[in-house]
């Protein structure tokens, strides 16, 4: 792992909850990506990345999850993203990415939301 | 040397794991000059996407390769200098990225460009010659 970058899982029933924090960029964005690799090799298809702790993403960052986005929703899952900072976000927006992935307020949302709530 | 004494002046190694070294000089540099904190972000967005871009495609991950970033400020302008020794490419020379397309099309990669199109105000590439030994890319942002 690396001091700018820190990453942990916990499961929440069928759904995997990633927390993120530090940078995300061309350095860091293969630590996510194993993550999230390693989740797909175990079925888990229902992701949420909790962004609380992340400070910077580059388009490295977005680039995992674009790697992503289509495996799991073809396997009725998703990726859905949370607790995003509004300089995180603004990146995100930049893109016009909102409109490809399901952006929320909170982990508990998204829970909810995989959970047909 | 010149680098060593010059606030704003830095140079990297050719390495993803120095970018944070790049990023914290610009931020720092961006907020100074005045602009907001999602502003500063974005500006340090740009200057993160061509030093990636240099360190992929340009040196192909050699890290005694280096990379220099200079400040330059004058009134409203605030403009960033990324000089490199690699092959000449200029940014510019790629064609547009349709983000509509992109995004129905879920692909990866190929932002970085796009993204300092967007945020920056003026964008500026002089190849390396016999007079000057660095290519050099020119990202202007204005303050208003």
């Amino acid at each position: 792992m690396n001091n700018s970058f820190n990453i942990t899982k916990e499961t929440n029933g069928d759904i995997e909850i990633i927390k993120i924090g530090g940078y995300l960029d061309a350095h860091t964005a293969q630590f996510l990506e194993q993550e999230i690799e390693s989740s797909l090799k175990s079925q888990k298809y229902k992701i949420v990345v909790d962004f609380s702790d992340l400070d910077y993403i580059s388009s490295a960052g977005l680039g995992v999850f674009m790697a992503f986005i289509e495996d799991v929703r073809q396997n009725q899952g998703d990726i859905k993203l949370t607790n995003m900072k509004e300089k995180v976000f603004a990146v995100f927006d930049l893109l016009g990415f909102p409109l490809l992935f399901d952006i929320l307020g909170t982990r508990e949302e998204a829970i909810s939301k995989f959970k047909g709530k | 040397m010149l680098i060593e004494n010059n606030n704003d002046f830095i140079c990297i190694n050719a390495d993803s794991s120095e970018l944070v070294r790049i990023r914290d000089f610009v931020l720092l540099k961006a907020k100074a000059f005045g602009f907001d904190e999602t502003t500063a972000t974005k500006i340090t967005l740009a200057v993160d996407e061509a030093c990636t871009n240099l360190i992929e495609h340009s040196y192909k991950f050699d890290r005694s390769r280096e990379i220099c970033i200079k400040i330059d400020t004058n009134d409203s302008k605030f403009t960033v200098l990324i000089l490199d020794d690699g092959n000449s490419f200029d940014p510019l020379s790629k064609q547009k990225l349709d983000m509509s397309e992109y995004i129905n099309n879920i692909r990866r990669g190929g932002l970085g460009i796009h993204i300092i199109r967007l945020v920056m105000d003026e964008i500026k590439y002089f190849p390396r010659s016999h007079n000057s030994p660095k290519n050099i890319l020119m990202l202007t942002k204005y303050i208003h």
